[in-house]
């Protein structure tokens, strides 16, 4: 069994790599180019929200680094540090949406179904791979790349405060939690675990439609619209809405954070302990149920 | 040959809509036996050998190897291998990472003997499957098949595709895996003189049903052809025929059941190509269906 999920998982690496190895990859290197630029002079980035450049590094704003008490400096890098890995996040995000939309349509569309199925591997063990393809092995591909940002980050600003004759080197790697890559992990996989039902409501459109996207778009927009109609409520939006978030700011989530952080590892127990929680996985098994019987019973190829 | 059946099929239908695809299919495949499924487009020769490897729901009963194809497929499929279609392959694949991953997820392939048989190809391992033409996309996947030393082979159509060298290779490959493994073999195909040296046994089907199913060995006891002398044609003919065609201006008789030396008094007598024979028990059969 182990061997045959191998195999499927680097199969599905292999046929996603754009999305799920190239793409994060491109956009870490870019972002850390951008970083490294912004610290020797380059550039700088400033929206409304974000404010990012070596001219806010003026005296008044080391002084006031080097007065906040050491918990708090750690938790502004911690911050900052998640905060830069939020477009490879999102990149990764899109490239599994998109991956779940088109991964059992893709096999429909060039009837490479009809090979697949021809082999030793039940229904239940392709969707099984998939699901732990989403869930555990891309949250997982993406944590080297989110290192790599944040080692170019610490090495950038550090080089930059030195040469600036700021002594900032023992404070500033100081901050940095290295045992932060583990809980970015965890916390990962807790909302791949969070957004889950989204996830397999995608591949069972893939694999039920004959257009996947308007399969994935019209049945829920049917029932928020009969909901709302007949029972005045809007339960189905609420839980959609919820489970494209965070899960640690989600409304069911008994903690609140008024601050972007790196959640702690106590956080995600809290997550397993919620109602939400297990009705997404209740949800989400549903949902699997589904696939294989409507893959398995996929017989279009069928009539000589 | 050994009387362990392999394929057991009782009754098997299958309808879409108002027309039956399977109509009240009965068949027993026992262990060696290479079966030839021989039918027009639309006689369920497809739809049959798919509900054999579980991929079709269907009624009646039907046990392959024991199992129920339908509940056990993917038990089933470490013993059987099919081919339902060609040039149906993965084409974002290179051919090296499909024979990687045919290794991961089944226990009988053979990897070494897959290259084996590529190397007598044009087809390279780093090759995307995208870029093969489709015959060499159909080589593939009978290279994929025949390295996987399964029990029951299902091959519908196998060389669809291909040119005379590599289906003549491809069958002569089959003949030698078959002799060193005694696998049971069930075939469907419409180049019947391709495979009719290689059958040990015929199914004939029409419109879902089974027209005529026999050995090889007793159809050519069975059926006679005489090509006979003109001034004999009408002493022939006496011996009621079966059928009646004309070939290259000669009349050609096909009888069943007459003892050949009467028949060699009239004439030229051998027995009939499956493809002669299949023809003219389809007409027979027309023709008594329209009586």
């Amino acid at each position: 069994m182990i061997k045959v999920l191998k195999a499927m998982i680097v199969r599905e690496i292999q046929e996603h790599k754009v999305a799920f190895v190239y793409a994060p990859f491109f956009v870490s290197i870019v972002l850390c180019f951008v970083i490294a630029s912004v610290y020797f002079g380059g550039t700088s980035i400033e929206t409304e929200q974000f404010n990012f450049s070596t001219e806010y590094y003026d005296e008044e704003i080391r002084l006031a680094m080097q007065s906040v008490s050491s918990i708090s400096r750690i938790d502004i890098v911690r911050a900052a540090l998640v905060v830069l890995a939020f477009p490879i996040l999102l990149t990764v995000g899109f490239g599994l949406l998109a991956y779940s939309l088109s991964t059992f349509a893709d096999e429909r569309k060039d009837r490479s179904l009809i090979f697949w199925r021809s082999l030793p591997v039940s229904d239940l063990t392709t969707v099984l791979s998939k699901v732990l393809i989403v869930t555990l092995v891309v949250p997982l591909m993406v944590v080297p790349y989110i290192i790599l940002l944040q080692l170019v980050s610490m090495i950038s600003a550090s080089i930059f405060f030195t040469s600036n004759d700021i002594v900032a080197f023992s404070w500033l790697w100081g901050s940095y939690i290295f045992t932060d890559w583990f809980r970015i992990i965890f916390s990962l996989w807790a909302q791949s675990l969070w957004s889950l039902p989204l996830f397999i409501w995608l591949m069972l459109a893939g694999t039920y439609a004959a257009r996947p996207i308007a399969g994935a778009i019209v049945p829920p927009v049917i029932l928020i619209v009969l909901e709302g109609i007949i029972f005045k409520t809007n339960t189905v939006l609420e839980f959609i809405e919820n489970r494209v978030g965070f899960w640690s700011r989600s409304d069911s989530f008994p903690k609140e954070y008024e601050e972007i952080r790196v959640v702690d590892i106590s956080d995600i127990f809290l997550l397993f302990s919620t109602q939400a929680f297990w009705i997404g996985i209740f949800v989400s098994c549903i949902l699997m149920a589904s696939i294989v019987y409507v893959r398995s019973s996929n017989s279009d190829h069928a009539i000589d | 040959m050994n009387t362990e059946v392999v394929i057991k099929a009782n009754n098997i239908s299958k309808k879409y809509d108002d027309s039956y695809a399977l109509d009240g299919i009965d068949i027993e495949v026992s262990k060696g036996q290479i079966m030839g499924l021989i039918g027009p487009n639309g006689a369920g020769k497809s739809t049959f050998l798919q509900s054999v490897l579980g991929l079709l729901k269907t009624e009646g009963n039907l046990e392959v190897l024991g199992l129920d194809p339908r509940k056990d497929r993917h038990k089933l499929l470490k013993e059987v291998c099919s081919i339902t279609d060609v040039a149906v392959l993965p084409k974002w694949m290179t051919v090296a990472q499909l024979l990687r991953y045919m290794e991961g997820v089944h226990p009988s392939f053979d990897i070494n003997k897959c290259i084996s048989i590529l190397s007598r190809t044009n087809i390279k391992l780093p090759s995307k499957i995208k870029v093969l033409s489709r015959g060499m996309v159909v080589q593939l996947h009978l290279s994929l098949v025949m390295a996987i030393n399964a029990k029951v082979l299902i091959l519908d159509e196998p060389t669809l595709g291909l040119d005379l060298v590599y289906r003549k290779d491809f069958y002569s490959q089959l003949i030698e895996d078959y002799y060193e493994g005694n696998k049971t073999i069930l075939i469907s195909t419409h180049q019947v003189e391709e495979i009719e040296g290689v059958l040990s046994d015929a199914v004939f089907m029409n419109q879902g049903r089974i027209v005529m199913k026999d050995s090889i060995e007793s159809i050519n006891k069975k059926y006679l052809e005489l090509r006979p002398d003109q001034k004999y044609l009408d002493d022939a003919k006496s011996l009621k025929p079966l059928h009646q065609r004309t070939e290259l201006g000669r009349s050609v008789l096909l009888f069943e059941n007459v003892e050949k030396e009467k028949l060699e008094a009239f004439g030229e007598v051998r027995p009939p190509v499956i493809a002669n024979l299949f023809m003219a028990i389809m007409e027979t059969t027309k023709q008594g269906d329209l009586k």
